[in-house]
C-alpha cells in the first residue's frame, strides 16, 4: 500500500569519519567524567553495603555491644580490632558494621513507606485535584508541620525507644516530603499533551495513572528518595546521639560520637571514624543521586 | 562599493556533547556591507543559528570555533569576554525569537532599555530614561513615556519585539542581527515588525542580517539571500535572482524549499513535491554532498565528493554538482 | 454563523460535525492566584463540516481557533453551545457514552513529541485506542498497528519497538497520527498539526493528510495560523478574530475576493516569494485589544481602516453574499466603507480583489 519513507542514514553506506575538530581526547574525557560520576559513589556505596551486611556473615566480628574492659582503649591496626576499641572495650570496627546496618535499614524503610503511602496520597491530590486535593494537601501539611525531631522524642517517651519506633517517627516525615514532590511531578505531568492524547484515545482514569503518570515521575521520585535515605540517616544518626533512638548499648554512628564525645580531646578518632563514614555515605548518596538525574534528564 | 562591514570566513564550529563530536557549522563564508539586508535561510540543524551566535560570542564555553569572522576589519573569534563585550552593542546586536523569555519579568522595560544604554555609554540615570523614551518612539510604540513603566507582560508580542529592538539599537550598533525575530510572532504582526526593522536600517545605516526558515520572508525583505544545508552554505545570491519571475534557483535543495513551501495560488489538495528523509545528523555527516541522501537527482559523484560553493554566474555562487537548469524546474 | 450546506458534500446530506454557539471562556489569574478576569476565547461560532470536506480554521494568537477545536472534542466542554457529531449531540453525554460517540473524532496535536508518553513504545502509543476501546484481541491488534505504521510511511521492523524521543518531528507526528486513525475515524481534528516542523518534513506530513483523506475518505478540521497552508489543504476556508468568525467560505473565494477587510490584512501580510511584488501597505493597524475588554460591537474595528461608528455601537450578523461565502462586517470590501476617505480604499481593495 504505502511505499516505507528511506532512511536518511540508510542510503549511504557507513561514511569514513570526517577529520575531526575536536579532540578525541577530550571526547574521552567527557564520557570517563560522566562514567565516574556514576560508578565512583554507587561503587562506594556498594562496599558500605557489602561491609555492614555481608562480611559479618563470612567473618565473626567481636561483638557490637560487650566489651572485654581489658581491652580498653586500644588503637587503630591493633590485633584482631582493625579500628581499635574504645573506652570500655567494644570493638569499633564492630560498632561501625552494625551500626551502619541499623542506619540503612532505619532509612530504607522509612523512604520505602513515605515513597509508597506519600506517592500514592500526591499523585491521587495532583492527578484529581478539587476536594481530593483539598484534603490530601491539608493532612500532608500538618504531617509536616510537625518538626521530626520532636516527634520521634515523644514517640520514644512515650511508647519507649526502638529501631521501629525510630522508623515510624521518621516516616511521619517521610510521607509528606514523598507527597509533594509526587504531588508536584503529577500536576506537570498532567497537563502534558500527552496526557489529554490518551484520554482521548479513550483510557479512563486509573489505567491513566498507573500506566502514564507513575512511569514519567519515577526518575524523579527516585532520585528524591536516594538523596532523602542521606537526609534519613542523619536524622536517625541525630537521635542516636541525643539517646532517643536505638537504645544503648545497641550499636549506631550516632551513639559512637555521643560516647567519643566525652574523649574528644584525648582520642578524637573515637568521634572521627564514625562522623567520616556518615559524611562519606550520604555525599555518595547525594552524588549517586545527581548523576542519575543527568542520566535521566529530570530537572 | 563600500567596504564590507562583516566578513566571515570559513567558519567552523563544533561541540563535544555526551562524548560525540557535532559538527554544526562546517565552512561559513559571507560578507555583509552597511545598509544591506541578507536573509540566513535555513531549516533547524542547518547552523543559521550557530554561526551568528559563533560571531557575538554566545556560545557556551568549551565550544571549538575556528576560521575568521572580522567586523570593520577587527577580528572577532577569540576575543575574550569584555572585549565582546565592549563590542556587543555598540558595534553589532541580536534580536532573539521569543521575545518573552528575553525580557526580565521583573524589570520595567523602560529600565531594562536604559540598563543597556548605561552598559555602554557613560550617563546618568535621568539622561538614559530620556533616551530609552526616545528609542521607544523609534520603534514605534505609541505612548513612549507611559510604556517606559510599564513590565514586560503588560505589553503584547508585537510590542515586546520592539521594545527587544529598542534594546538592541541602544547604542546605534552597525551591524543587527535578528534571530528568528518575527517567528513567534502573529503574520499582521511580522509584517510591522519587519517594516520597523527595515525602516530602522534606512535610517540608522545598518546592516541587517535576518535568520529565518522563511523563504518567503527572505523574498520579500532581503537583498541578498544565502541558503544554508547541514552547515554549509548551498546557494548564494540577491534575492531578485533567485526569486519570482526572473528566479534561476540552482541548487537543488533550495528548489526544494522552495517547492514545499504552500503557495496561496496553488490549489486546494495538491500533493507537495516531495524531499524523503531528514537532515543528516550533524554528529554523522555523510561524505560528499549532505544533502545527496534525499535528493532525486544525486549521482555517484555527489555522494563522494562534497561540491565547493563557487561562483558559477555572476553574484550568484552554487554548490551542486547537477543544479537545476534554468527556470529551476528541472 | 453557520456555515453550513455550501459544503463539498452532495446536496441534502447532513452534515458529519455541526457547531452552534459555541462559547468557552476562561478565568484569567493575576500574579497570586487572585481572579482578573474573565476572557471569552469563543464567543458564539457556529459552523458545519459535511462528509469528505476539509474545513480550514485559520487565525492569529488569541483568535480562539484552538479554544474551539477542544470545545468541539468537549475536552474541556464549552461553557454553552451544542456540538452535533453524526447526529448526537455531545454536549448531553457524559462518561462512557461520551466516549462511544466521540471514537470517531480523533485530534492530531501540535507538538509532535509532547503527544506521545516518552516512556513508551510506539506500538503500544498506537495500540492504545484499541485497547481503550476493547477492539479486538491481542493478536488482531498487533496487526492493525503494524498496518497503521505502513500506512504512514513507517517500516514496522524498525519503528514498532522505538521510544519516542529516539523519533524526528516528522516520524513522531507520523505516529500520532497513525495512533488517530486506528479507530478509523470519520473526522481528525488537525491543531497547527505540522506548525512546529520544517519545510521539507511538513510537505511530507500534508501529503500524508491528503492520502489518508482520500484512501480512508476522512473529514477534517484543519486550524492553522498560516492562511496559504490552511487554503492549500482545505475545502472551504473559516477566518476567526478574537473568538469570532469573521468569513467563511469557499477557500479560492476566500483568497480571491475576500469579504472582510481583517481576511484582506491577512492575506497582505504573507510575504510572497515574488521579490518587489508591490507589497500593500499594511492595511491593519494598532495593537490587538486585550481579550478580557474587546471592543465593543465588532471586535475588529480598533484595527480596521474602514470602522465607523456603526461598527462600535452594533455587532455585525453574518450573513451570505456570495454562494456559500459569509461575512459578518457592516462594510465588506465589495461595498464602499461608511466614509467618503476609506471610500476609495474600499474600492481600490475590491477592485483588487475583483480583478485577481
Amino acid at each position: 500500500m504505502a511505499v516505507p519513507i528511506p532512511d536518511a542514514t540508510l542510503a549511504t553506506p557507513t561514511p569514513p569519519p570526517l577529520p575531526s575538530l575536536v579532540s578525541s581526547r577530550r571526547l574521552r574525557t567527557q564520557r570517563l567524567g560522566r562514567a565516574l560520576r556514576l560508578w565512583v559513589p554507587a561503587g562506594f556505596l556498594i562496599l558500605v553495603l557489602a561491609m555492614c551486611f555481608l562480611w559479618p556473615m563470612v567473618y565473626t566480628l567481636p561483638s557490637p555491644t560487650n566489651g572485654n574492659i581489658v581491652n580498653a582503649s586500644l588503637p587503630p591496626f591493633s590485633p584482631g580490632h582493625w579500628l581499635g576499641t574504645d573506652q570500655v572495650g567494644v570493638d569499633i570496627f564492630s560498632q561501625i558494621v552494625y551500626g551502619g546496618r541499623v542506619a540503612f535499614e532505619v532509612s530504607v524503610a522509612t523512604t520505602v513507606i513515605g515513597m509508597v503511602i506519600g506517592c500514592a496520597l500526591g499523585v491521587l491530590a495532583g492527578y484529581f485535584g478539587g476536594w481530593v486535593d483539598a484534603v490530601i494537601s491539608r493532612v500532608l501539611d500538618i504531617l509536616i508541620a510537625f518538626p521530626a525531631l520532636v516527634l520521634a522524642l515523644v514517640i520514644a517517651e512515650g511508647l519507649g525507644p526502638s529501631e521501629f519506633h525510630v522508623i515510624l517517627a521518621l516516616a511521619v516525615f517521610s510521607i509528606p516530603a514523598f507527597g509533594r514532590v509526587s504531588r508536584g511531578a503529577t500536576l506537570v505531568v498532567r497537563g502534558l499533551p500527552y496526557m489529554t492524547a490518551a484520554r482521548l484515545s479513550g483510557t479512563r482514569g486509573w489505567r491513566i495513572i498507573v500506566r502514564h503518570v507513575l512511569p514519567n515521575i519515577m526518575p524523579g521520585i527516585v532520585t528524591f528518595s536516594l538523596l532523602g535515605i542521606g537526609v534519613v540517616i542523619i536524622l536517625e544518626g541525630a537521635l542516636d546521639f541525643l539517646g532517643y533512638g536505638i537504645p544503648p548499648p545497641g550499636a549506631s554512628w550516632g551513639a559512637m560520637i555521643a560516647n567519643g564525645q566525652q574523649v574528644l580531646t584525648a582520642q578524637p578518632e573515637y568521634v572521627l571514624i564514625p562522623s567520616i563514614f556518615l559524611l562519606i555515605t550520604v555525599v555518595a548518596l547525594n552524588m549517586l543521586g545527581d548523576a542519575l538525574r543527568e542520566r535521566w534528564g529530570v530537572q | 562599493m563600500s567596504e564590507a562591514l562583516l566578513e566571515v570566513a570559513d567558519l567552523r564550529v563544533a561541540f563535544a556533547t555526551a562524548g560525540r563530536e557535532v559538527r554544526a557549522v562546517d565552512g561559513v563564508s559571507f560578507s555583509v556591507r552597511p545598509g544591506v539586508t541578507l536573509a540566513i535561510i535555513g531549516e533547524s540543524g542547518s547552523g543559521k543559528t550557530v554561526s551568528c551566535r559563533a560571531i557575538m560570542g554566545l556560545l557556551p564555553e568549551g565550544t571549538i570555533i575556528s576560521g575568521s569572522a572580522r567586523l570593520r576589519g577587527r577580528e572577532l573569534l577569540g576575543l575574550s569576554d569584555s572585549e565582546l563585550r565592549r563590542h556587543r552593542g555598540s558595534e553589532m546586536a541580536m534580536v532573539f525569537q521569543d521575545p518573552a523569555r528575553s525580557l526580565n519579568p521583573t524589570m520595567r522595560v523602560g529600565v531594562q532599555i536604559a540598563e543597556a544604554i548605561r552598559t555602554h555609554r557613560k550617563v546618568s540615570k535621568r539622561e538614559a530614561q530620556a533616551q530609552s523614551i526616545e528609542l521607544l518612539r523609534l520603534v514605534r510604540i505609541p505612548a513612549a513615556e507611559r510604556r517606559f513603566h510599564e513590565y514586560p507582560h503588560q505589553l503584547s508580542g508585537g510590542m515586546r519585539q520592539r521594545v527587544m529592538i529598542a534594546i538592541a539599537l541602544a547604542c546605534r550598533p552597525r551591524l543587527l542581527i535578528a534571530d528568528e525575530a518575527t517567528t513567534a510572532l502573529d503574520v499582521t504582526t511580522q509584517a510591522q515588525i519587519m517594516e520597523l526593522m527595515l525602516e530602522l536600517q534606512q535610517e540608522l545605516d545598518m546592516a541587517l542580517i535576518m535568520i529565518s526558515h522563511d523563504l518567503g520572508l527572505a523574498a520579500s525583505y532581503a537583498d541578498e539571500v544565502i541558503v544554508m544545508y547541514a552547515g554549509k552554505v548551498v546557494e548564494q545570491a540577491p534575492a531578485g535572482r533567485l526569486f519570482g519571475a526572473g528566479g534561476a534557483v540552482r541548487m537543488r535543495y533550495t528548489r526544494a524549499l522552495l517547492d514545499a513551501i504552500p503557495h496561496l495560488e496553488r490549489p486546494a489538495h495538491t500533493l507537495l513535491p516531495v524531499v524523503s528523509g531528514r537532515p543528516p545528523d550533524p554528529s554523522a555527516l555523510p561524505p560528499g554532498c549532505s544533502f545527496a541522501p534525499r535528493c532525486q537527482y544525486a549521482a555517484d559523484d555527489c555522494r563522494t565528493k562534497a561540491p565547493v560553493l563557487a561562483e558559477h554566474a555572476p553574484g550568484h555562487s552554487w554548490a551542486c554538482w547537477h543544479p537545476c537548469e534554468n527556470g529551476g524546474t528541472a | 454563523m453557520s456555515a453550513g450546506s455550501s459544503g463539498a458534500g452532495p446536496a441534502g446530506a447532513q452534515p458529519l460535525l455541526s457547531a452552534r454557539d459555541l462559547v468557552q471562556e476562561f478565568v484569567v489569574r493575576e500574579r497570586g492566584g487572585a481572579k482578573g478576569g474573565v476572557v471569552q476565547a469563543v464567543s458564539g461560532v457556529s459552523f458545519d463540516v459535511m462528509p469528505g470536506e476539509t474545513l480550514g480554521i485559520v487565525g492569529e494568537t488569541g483568535s480562539g481557533k484552538s479554544t474551539l477545536a477542544r470545545a468541539v472534542l468537549q475536552a474541556p466542554r464549552p461553557k454553552s453551545g451544542t456540538v452535533t457529531f453524526r447526529g448526537t449531540e455531545l454536549t448531553a453525554l457524559h462518561g462512557r457514552k461520551l466516549l462511544q460517540a466521540r471514537r470517531h473524532m480523533q485530534f492530531v496535536f501540535q507538538d509532535p513529541f509532547g503527544s506521545l508518553d516518552p516512556k513508551w513504545q510506539v506500538r503500544s502509543i498506537i495500540e492504545e485506542p484499541l485497547v481503550a476501546y476493547r477492539a479486538g484481541g491481542r493478536a488482531e491488534r498487533r496487526k492493525r498497528v503494524d498496518e497503521l505504521l505502513d500506512l504512514v510511511g513507517l517500516d514496522p521492523a524498525r519503528y514498532a519497538r522505538r521510544h519516542p524521543r529516539e523519533l524526528s518531528g516528522g516520524q513522531a507526528q507520523r505516529v500520532a497520527i497513525a495512533r488517530a486513525v486506528a479507530l478509523e475515524p470519520s473526522l481528525l481534528i488537525c491543531d497547527e498539526a505540522v506548525s512546529s516542523l520544517d519545510v521539507l518534513i511538513q510537505a511530507q506530513v500534508l501529503n500524508l493528510f491528503e492520502r489518508l483523506r482520500s484512501e480512508l475518505g476522512l473529514s477534517y478540521l484543519f486550524i492553522a495560523h498560516d492562511l496559504a497552508l490552511v487554503k492549500q489543504v482545505s475545502d472551504r476556508v473559516a477566518v476567526m478574530y478574537l473568538g469570532k468568525l469573521c468569513e467563511v467560505g469557499p477557500g479560492e473565494a476566500v483568497y480571491r475576493q475576500p469579504l472582510h477587510p481583517y481576511t484582506r490584512a491577512l492575506l497582505d501580510s504573507i510575504p510572497s516569494t515574488e521579490p518587489g511584488a508591490a507589497r500593500a501597505a499594511a492595511t491593519i493597524k494598532g495593537e490587538p485589544p486585550s481579550p478580557i475588554h474587546p471592543p465593543s460591537g465588532c471586535r475588529f474595528r480598533t484595527r480596521c481602516p474602514r470602522a465607523a461608528d456603526l461598527c462600535a455601537s452594533e455587532e455585525p450578523r453574518p450573513r451570505e453574499l456570495a454562494a456559500g461565502h459569509m461575512v459578518a462586517c457592516h462594510f465588506p470590501l465589495t461595498q464602499p466603507a461608511a466614509t467618503d476617505t476609506t471610500a476609495a480604499a474600499g474600492t481600490t481593495a475590491a477592485a483588487k480583489g475583483a480583478a485577481e
